[in-house]
C-alpha cells in the first residue's frame, strides 16, 4: 500500500501549522496578576489540545490540498463468480423426448424443455455468476450478453421454449460465444455451456479458428451432450466412425484437443441431465483465485474530515470565548 | 466636589511649619512640654508662678508648649503597565479620584502634598514636588486620568526613597502590589523612615466578578506571559481564594512594617479611609 500525492508543492502550507504552537488565535485580554491565578492542569491540558488540534487542522488541510493517493494495486481476491454463455441447441431435434420420438412444441418433457427448467433451476442458484445466452441450430441467435440480471436470463430461457427447428450447427455458436469474452477482464473463470444433442461436422479451418479462440480467451468448455440412447457414445469408439455419421465423437476428440479445460457429459435421461448439471454446478463452486486491479483511490476526503473534526473542535472552543468581561 | 478625609498620625512631626499634628517642637501650642528658665524663653505670658515658688534658686519659670507642625503627605503611585486594568471602573481613574482626595485633604488639613509616580523609573513629567497645594494641580489630576500606563515594570519604586526628603511623612503607597513579597519587603525596609500607608488597588474584575464559563486568554500587561484558562465555578473559587490568601500576605508583611494595608477596591470611600485611620 503506497500513497502518493498529487499536488506536493501543497505540502509547503503545512508550514502554516506552526502558527497555532506559536501564537494563541484568541485575543488576549489584559490582566494584572497573572502570577496570582492558580496552577489549573485542566486548564493547560486544553490549552495544548486546542494548539494541537489547530496544528494538525493546518496539517490535515495542507495534505488533502496536496491530494494523496493510494497507487493502483492488485488484490488477491476469492471468488466463484463465473462468466457462463449458455449455448443452447435449438434444433428441431430438442422438441424430442430422450427415446427419440418427437413430441411437439409445446411438450413438457422435450430435452430441450427439461434442460429449460434445469438450467432455469441452474441459473436461479448461482448468485455470483454473469450469465449470458445464445441459442442456435442453423445460425446462432444472439440472446442476452453478460448480465447479473436473473429475470432476464430466466425470460430468456423460457423464451427458448418455441418449436425448435434446423439442424445442430455448433462452430458458429461458439465462435459467438467466444465472442463474448473478447474484451472483457479476466475476472472469473469463463465457462461455455454448451446443451445440444448432437453435432455437426465442423471445417478443418473454422476448427483452427475456433482453438485459437479459445486459447485466446481461456474459456472452459462443457459439453452436456443429450444422448439418444440410438448415438453411440462419446467415449466409444464407434464401430464404423466418419464425421457424417457420428460427428459427435470427433466433436469430442476436438474438443479434448482445445487446449482448454473440457469436460463432457452425457445424459441420456431427465436425471442424467440433473446429475451433469450438477456436477457442472460443483466444479465451478471451487473458489476461483484471481487479482483484480484497484484503481488509484483518492484519500484526500479522509484528511478533509480529519480537518473538519479538528475545526470542529475549535469552533465549539471558539464559541466558548470570553471576550470582555465584567458584562 | 472632591471627597475629605481625615487623617492622624502618631507620631511627633519635626516640622517647623505651623499645622494639625503634634510636633516635637516647642512652640505656641497648648501641649504642655516641661518648664524653663524666663531668660531662655523670655515671654512673660506664661511665667509659672508655682514652679518659680519652687525652684530653689528662686529664678523665674515659664512654661513651654509644644506646637503643632504640618507634616508631608505623599503620595506614591505605581503606573505600571499593570495598573492600566479596566474592570469594573478604570485603575488610573480610582487612582486620580483617590489622589485628588488626599491633595484636598491634606491642604485642608494644612499639609504639603507631593506627587510621585513610578513605573521603570520616577515619571518626571508626573512629578508634584512637595508644595502647599490648594488642591493637587489639575493638570496632574487630569493627565492621571488620561493615562494609559505601559512601564514593564514597578522598579521605580525603589528609586522613590530620595525623592521623599529627609522629614518623616505620611506616604501613601499606591500599587495592586502584585509583586514578590520579597520585593515588597525591600520596598518598605526603604521607606522606613516614613509612614507607610499601603493603599492596594484592585479591581474585583480580577477575582470576583470574574466569568463563570467560558475560553478566556489573559495577558500580563508587564510581562507579557499569557495563560488560557476555562474558567468555571471552582476555578473561579481558586482564584478568589489565591486573593484572599495574597490578601492576608499583604496584611502580615506590611503590618510588620508599620500599618496595615488600606484595600482600594472598585471604589474610593473617604469615611473607610477616615475610619482605617482612627482604627490604628
Amino acid at each position: 500500500m503506497s500513497i502518493g500525492l498529487s499536488a506536493p508543492w501543497a505540502l509547503i502550507l503545512g508550514i502554516t501549522a506552526l502558527i497555532p504552537l506559536l501564537k494563541r488565535g484568541q485575543a488576549a485580554i489584559s490582566y494584572p496578576s497573572i502570577s496570582m491565578l492558580p496552577s489549573d492542569p485542566l486548564s493547560t491540558m486544553l490549552d495544548r489540545l486546542l494548539r494541537s488540534s489547530a496544528a494538525a487542522a493546518a496539517l490535515s488541510l495542507s495534505l488533502g490540498i496536496a491530494g494523496p493517493y493510494l497507487h493502483e494495486q492488485w488484490v488477491e481476491r476469492v471468488g466463484t463468480g463465473a462468466h457462463i454463455v449458455l449455448l443452447l441447441d435449438r434444433s428441431s431435434s430438442m422438441n424430442e423426448n430422450f427415446s427419440g420420438s418427437y413430441m411437439g412444441g409445446r411438450a413438457q418433457e422435450t430435452k430441450g424443455a427439461i434442460a429449460r427448467k434445469l438450467l432455469a433451476e441452474f441459473v436461479a442458484r448461482r448468485e455470483h455468476d454473469l450469465f449470458a445466452m445464445i441459442d442456435f441450430s442453423a445460425a446462432p441467435i444472439y440472446v442476452m450478453p453478460f448480465t447479473q440480471d436473473r429475470p432476464a436470463i430466466l425470460a430468456a430461457i423460457e423464451a427458448t421454449s418455441g418449436r425448435g427447428h434446423g439442424v445442430t450447427n455448433i462452430a458458429p455458436g461458439l465462435a459467438m460465444a467466444l465472442d463474448f469474452y473478447s474484451g472483457k477482464p479476466f475476472t472469473g473463470s469463463r465457462i461455455v455451456l454448451l446443451v445440444s444433442d448432437g453435432a455437426a461436422r465442423i471445417e478443418e479451418e473454422t476448427r483452427d479458428q475456433l482453438r485459437q479462440w479459445f486459447q485466446e480467451t481461456q474459456a472452459t468448455l462443457y459439453w452436456i451432450y443429450l444422448r439418444n440412447p440410438r448415438s453411440g457414445r462419446l467415449s466409444e469408439k464407434p464401430v464404423n466412425p466418419g464425421e457424417s455419421t457420428t460427428p459427435e465423437y470427433f466433436l469430442h476428440q476436438y474438443f479434448q484437443n482445445l487446449g482448454v479445460p473440457y469436460r463432457a457429459f452425457e445424459a441420456e435421461n431427465p436425471e442424467a441431465l440433473q446429475r451433469a448439471i450438477l456436477e457442472v454446478e460443483q466444479l465451478e463452486n471451487l473458489p476461483l483465485h484471481y487479482l483484480e486491479k484497484l484503481p488509484r483511490r483518492d484519500i484526500s476526503g479522509y484528511c478533509y474530515a480529519a480537518a473538519l473534526a479538528f475545526l470542529a473542535l475549535l469552533l465549539s472552543a471558539k464559541a466558548l470565548e470570553v471576550k470582555s468581561w465584567p458584562v | 466636589m472632591i471627597p475629605e478625609f481625615h487623617y492622624h498620625v502618631n507620631w511627633r512631626s519635626p516640622g517647623v511649619h505651623p499645622g494639625h499634628h503634634r510636633s516635637a517642637r516647642q512652640g505656641g501650642g497648648y501641649e504642655f512640654a516641661g518648664h524653663t528658665l524666663l531668660t531662655s524663653n523670655p515671654d512673660p505670658r506664661n511665667l509659672d508662678i508655682r514652679a518659680t515658688l519652687h525652684d530653689p534658686f528662686e529664678q523665674l519659670m515659664v512654661r513651654t508648649f509644644r506646637q503643632r507642625s504640618a507634616i508631608p503627605v505623599y503620595v506614591v503611585a505605581d503606573l505600571s503597565a499593570s495598573m492600566g486594568f479596566r474592570g469594573t471602573r478604570s485603575k488610573t481613574e480610582l487612582l486620580a479620584e483617590f489622589t485628588a482626595s488626599v491633595a484636598y485633604t491634606a491642604y485642608r488639613t494644612g499639609d504639603f502634598f507631593g506627587f510621585i509616580g513610578c513605573d521603570s523609573t520616577i515619571l518626571q513629567d508626573m512629578l508634584l514636588p512637595l508644595r502647599w497645594h490648594k488642591g493637587a494641580a489639575p493638570e496632574l489630576l487630569e493627565n492621571l486620568k488620561n493615562l494609559r500606563p505601559r512601564g514593564r515594570s514597578s522598579d521605580g519604586l525603589n528609586e522613590v526613597v530620595p525623592y521623599l526628603g529627609k522629614r518623616k511623612a505620611l506616604v501613601f503607597l499606591v500599587s495592586d502590589f502584585h509583586l514578590t513579597l520579597d520585593r515588597l519587603d525591600t520596598l518598605l525596609k526603604a521607606l522606613v523612615r516614613h509612614d507607610v500607608v499601603p493603599v492596594v488597588l484592585w479591581n474585583s474584575a480580577e477575582f470576583d466578578r470574574l466569568p463563570s464559563w467560558g475560553l478566556v486568554n489573559f495577558e500580563d500587561p508587564e510581562t507579557g506571559a499569557r495563560r488560557r484558562l476555562l474558567m468555571r465555578p471552582a476555578l473561579r473559587e481558586k482564584i478568589s481564594a489565591s486573593f484572599e490568601k495574597r490578601r492576608e500576605e499583604l496584611g502580615q508583611i506590611c503590618a510588620l512594617h508599620g500599618r496595615e494595608p488600606f484595600f482600594l477596591i472598585d471604589r474610593f470611600d473617604p469615611d473607610e479611609l477616615t475610619r482605617y485611620f482612627y482604627r490604628t
